[in-house]
């Protein structure tokens, strides 16, 4: 358990995590779960996702909390895959003057009532102004953001399965 | 140093215009956010279009207990207006509130709701006055207004041009501010509407931003009194967790506001 706030080097450093109950079989919800398409549409603000190798990717995301816009470029990798159950996906990006974030996501399928339940817990850190300055916004937005991109996952994962 | 190139609009067909033809511009009004947002280079918008000349935006005016108030009005002319004040001096209480003199002086109204941080003043009175929200395109109600944290139902050529409500039979804002940065750590607005129904805005509290609090106008709606939101719970999962203060810290805030503002009602 991370105490949310800033460390010594001034990073914030959060613990985000949540769940999901999808209907759809896990199979399908981890095939998804690995499609370049998929997660492009998931991350919150990405503008381009490319396929550098099979688990890594380059990313632009431009990321807008409230009067704040600021464009990350980074790598997204993912890590330590047990097919169907679970992976780690982890990225990292620099925005300028911005700052930077860095994000991993331990995800856990488990099997549930024909359906999938998805497990997230995540651990955050950001650095430069971005952290300082939104420190009071931080929290609260990235939160936000992980929720933006599990429940589009989620909506994307349900309607493939009903179609 | 980034360059940004000024412009000024006169009305809102033009501010739209002019905003559709920049790479990635924005519009401006008292820039009390998003000018020390450019200063730290967290924003750095192609074009900014100041909106506050726009004529049909300006001026404050109560009839009867109708209150329109242009969304170019500055927080100082709301807390300064003596037909506000007639109408809802809770609502010149709450502007005096605002940050310093200042963001009171350059601040807008419109700038703020449109904004909708999560600690600003401003929306939890016009969720609690179920104040109507006319843009440049249509009207919004407030409920409908503020959709998230800094999310709103605007469009991103929208500009909010006034806002009109009711006076209330009483009301009254308390806040808790930080002590640094003036905004809400948590404020309530309580307002008694027509029929004696109660509404109860909170912001700076909600992790999702200004949201009403349903259970306590049901109380006040009987009964107008502290006692009457004696046993109400605050949801600590649906509260704002930062270095200021943790969710559990801010639900008795929230509390405490609500009691503190029904108390001044009287």
């Amino acid at each position: 358990m991370i105490i949310p706030g800033l460390n010594c080097d001034n990073e914030y450093c959060m613990d985000i995590s949540g769940e999901h109950l999808i209907e759809a079989d896990r199979e399908h919800v981890w095939k998804l779960l690995n499609d370049p398409d998929v997660l492009k549409k998931c991350i919150p603000g990405c503008e381009s996702l490319e396929q550098n190798s099979p688990d890594t990717f380059r990313a632009k995301v431009v990321l807008k909390i409230g009067p704040m816009k600021a464009s990350f470029n980074g790598d997204v990798e993912l890590k330590d895959k047990v097919f169907p159950s679970s992976y780690r996906i982890s990225g990292e990006g620099k925005g300028g003057i911005a700052g930077f974030a860095s994000g991993d996501a331990a995800v856990n399928l488990v099997e549930e009532n024909g359906g999938t339940r998805l497990v997230y817990e995540a651990d955050a850190k950001l650095g430069g102004k971005i952290a300082q300055l939104g420190s009071r916004l931080v929290q609260s937005s990235s939160t936000k953001l992980a929720k933006q991109f599990f429940d589009t996952f989620c909506e994307i994962a349900s309607q493939e399965a009903t179609v | 140093m980034y360059e940004t190139k000024y412009q000024r609009a006169s009305n809102v067909e033009d501010a739209a215009k002019m905003l559709a033809a920049t790479d990635d511009g924005k519009f401006i009004s008292g820039g009390q956010t998003l000018i020390p947002t450019m200063k730290q280079r967290l924003a750095a918008p192609s074009d900014l279009i100041d909106v506050r000349n726009i004529d049909a935006m300006k001026g404050i005016a109560v009839d009867g207990s109708n209150v329109s108030i242009g969304a170019a009005a500055t927080h100082a002319e709301v807390a300064n207006s003596n037909d506000v004040h007639k109408a809802c001096p809770a609502l010149c209480d709450l502007a005096g509130m605002i940050g310093d003199p200042h963001v009171r002086h350059m601040g807008t109204i419109g700038g703020s709701i449109a904004n909708n941080d999560p600690a600003a003043d401003y929306p939890a009175a016009m969720i609690a006055l179920n104040a109507q929200i006319t843009t440049s395109k249509r009207t919004i109600g407030a409920d409908d207004f503020f959709t998230d944290l800094f999310e709103t139902a605007l469009e991103e050529d929208e500009i909010v041009t006034s806002i009109t409500f009711q006076a209330p039979s009483k009301a009254a804002y308390a806040k808790f501010p930080n002590p640094a940065s003036r905004y809400a750590m948590a404020g309530v607005f309580v307002a008694q509407v027509e029929d004696g129904a109660a509404r109860v805005g909170v912001t700076g509290a909600g992790s999702s931003g200004v949201f009403r609090h349903g259970e306590m106008e049901a109380a006040l709606s009987k009964d107008w009194s502290e006692a009457a939101i004696k046993n109400c719970k605050v949801d600590e999962a649906a509260m704002l967790s930062d270095l200021h203060g943790n969710a559990a810290y801010r639900a008795n805030l929230v509390k405490v506001m609500a009691k503190r503002a029904v108390a001044a009602a009287g």
